[in-house]
């Protein structure tokens, strides 16, 4: 009604539209002429009637049209799901009129064999094709380069894979040489400083994780020292120098074993005439000596 | 046996088209051994004119391609002399050359024609079914044709518009590799005569490439603008004007003032303390030690 209004609007002088105002015919507000969006023509009679003028009563032979929907894979999505292909993935979409094609051809070969239309070109029947042999021939060209490409980097791949995993067997093998040694030379040690007197190492069927069983045993019964320790001993060994292992200890630092007295005070016998004996005093010597000189 | 259908199809195309365009129709007149090629149209003519050449010719459809801007493709599909006829947007053409496309077929042999079921769901499909079949289809013996029926065209209608491919069938299981061409077409209109008369059908889904291309600017435009409005409130925002809060009288009930003291002036100087050390107080390294302990213990 407002549109109604609206188109009254040019036509109407003032009072009448105070009269329809009052009269309830007229709206509140701004009364604005609407067009109608342009019909789009659909006009299915029309067609219908152009259809039946039109269409042409020929036999199927001479139009071999099938219309037939896509082949249903039990695989894939059945055909009802037709609706969900989704046209922007390309792979998807071929694939329906793929199987459209297919169907088509399905349906329709059975009937043409029937009516005796050849589908089968005879080997020895050369004609023109629709794409010359020299098309064909780049065609192949390119298919064949596409695919050595494709060769090309699989075999490269492979033999990238195939270094790595050698390089990998190499190292294990360097890994576990030098196993065997330190153990070895453990087991030397072990036996030089009196911890075992067995000759077990010389043979060498003796299998690692046997033989350190057998060792903690032994060892606790003997010494006991805790696990920590013993897992120290293993790892680092004995003797040698260290790397890494830590410089002042308690023990170390307590351990003044190593200190003799008589050259600390450079009273013992002088061993072969150790050349300018330049005993430096310790710091407090030295403070004390710098603090008298004042 | 006798080649009684007399279907012939006219190809040809306006001036303007680009050699993708040249080619297709080129494709399209080696695949269909009942078509017929004519010399470019001249744009100043109009398209009632085609019916004339058509008759000139002999033909009784035609297919014409019509180029504009030299960037959008129509293409008309019509049955002359009195219709119906379609017009069709052309869009991702590609052509018998290109490597892709593997397959061949014979020059000349006739399609097996491939619809979608959705043609024979709407009337204004139906109608454009009949068109391309009778276009399409080449007639059984004719003189230029081969006997074998070695490719197949599929017609599907998907996203409201209708892929066009051909393919070529290879063993009897139906197993098919694609020949090409292939093309997608956008209807735009059906027309009850041949190139004019009333309008039958027009497509709502339709959007003219001009359309297009505006909408993509105008979307840009408004981007643009609305960054620049954003812009603008913050500018305002930023100097805007600040609020000023009234006093709060109340406010004065908090405010306690320390007392006053009276100022007092030192003449003498002050006694010097005497520095007594607590022997208790442990050394400085003695004080770390105990701190450690504690803090251990704790």
């Amino acid at each position: 009604s407002s549109s109604d209004s609206g188109s009254e609007d040019s036509s109407l002088s003032d009072s009448e539209l105070q009269e329809a105002f009052s009269r309830g015919a007229l709206k509140p507000g701004l009364n604005v002429v609407l067009d109608e969006r342009p019909k789009r023509h659909n006009d299915v009679s029309g067609l219908k009637q152009c259809l039946s003028d039109f269409k042409q009563q020929l036999a199927w032979v001479e139009r071999l049209d099938v219309t037939l929907g896509q082949v249903v894979d039990p695989v894939s999505q059945s055909a009802s799901n037709k609706d969900a292909v989704d046209p922007e993935n390309d792979f998807q979409r071929e694939m329906s009129f793929y199987r459209q094609a297919q169907a088509a051809v399905l349906e329709a070969l059975p009937r043409l064999r029937k009516l005796q239309i050849p589908t089968r070109r005879p080997d020895d029947y050369f004609a023109e094709m629709a794409k010359s042999d020299q098309q064909m021939q780049k065609i192949r060209k390119k298919l064949k380069s596409k695919q050595e490409a494709m060769e090309r980097s699989e075999r490269a791949k492979q033999l990238r894979a195939m270094r790595k995993y050698g390089k990998k067997v190499q190292n294990e093998i360097l890994q576990k040489r030098q196993k065997e040694k330190k153990n070895m030379l453990n087991a030397v040690k072990k036996y030089q400083k009196g911890l075992s007197d067995k000759l077990d190492f010389l043979d060498e069927e003796q299998t690692s994780s046997q033989g350190n069983k057998k060792g903690s045993v032994n060892q606790r019964i003997k010494k006991g020292p805790n696990a920590k320790r013993r897992y120290k001993n293993q790892k680092f060994g004995f003797g040698g120098k260290k790397k890494g292992s830590k410089w002042n200890t308690k023990e170390s630092f307590n351990d003044v074993s190593s200190f003799r007295a008589k050259i600390a005070h450079n009273k013992g016998p002088r061993k072969g005439g150790k050349k300018a004996l330049n005993k430096r005093p310790g710091k407090r010597a030295r403070q004390k000596m710098k603090s008298r000189g004042r | 046996g006798k080649w009684k259908n007399k279907e012939r199809v006219l190809i040809f195309s306006s001036r303007g088209i680009n050699f993708r365009t040249r080619h297709l129709m080129q494709d399209l007149r080696t695949l269909m051994p009942h078509s017929k090629a004519d010399t470019k149209m001249d744009r100043k003519d109009q398209l009632a004119v085609i019916n004339e050449v058509c008759e000139m010719k002999n033909c009784n459809k035609c297919i014409f391609f019509e180029a504009k801007k030299k960037q959008d493709l129509y293409m008309w599909l019509s049955n002359i002399p009195q219709g119906p006829s379609a017009k069709f947007l052309v869009q991702n053409v590609h052509t018998l050359a290109e490597l892709k496309m593997t397959g061949n077929c014979l020059r000349g042999s006739r399609p097996l024609l491939s619809f979608d079921p959705i043609f024979d769901k709407e009337p204004h499909y139906a109608l454009l079914k009949e068109l391309f079949i009778q276009v399409f289809s080449t007639p059984q013996y004719h003189p230029k044709s081969q006997p074998f029926v070695d490719h197949v065209f599929t017609f599907t209608v998907t996203d409201e518009r209708i892929w066009f491919r051909n393919y070529q069938i290879i063993e009897e299981d139906a197993s098919l590799v694609e020949i090409g061409p292939r093309f997608v077409l956008n209807l735009i209109k059906i027309f009850q005569g041949s190139f004019g008369g009333p309008t039958l059908y027009e497509n709502p889904h339709y959007q003219s490439p001009n359309m297009h291309r505006r909408l993509l600017r105008l979307s840009v435009a408004a981007k643009l603008r609305e960054k620049q409005q954003v812009k603008e409130v913050q500018k305002i925002k930023k100097t805007g004007s600040k609020v000023l809060i009234g006093e709060d009288p109340t406010e004065v009930v908090f405010k306690t003032p320390a007392e006053e003291k009276p100022v007092e002036i030192q003449l003498v100087k002050p006694e010097v303390k005497p520095i007594v050390k607590d022997k208790k107080k442990l050394r400085k390294i003695q004080r770390k030690k105990q701190k450690k302990l504690f803090r251990t213990e704790a």
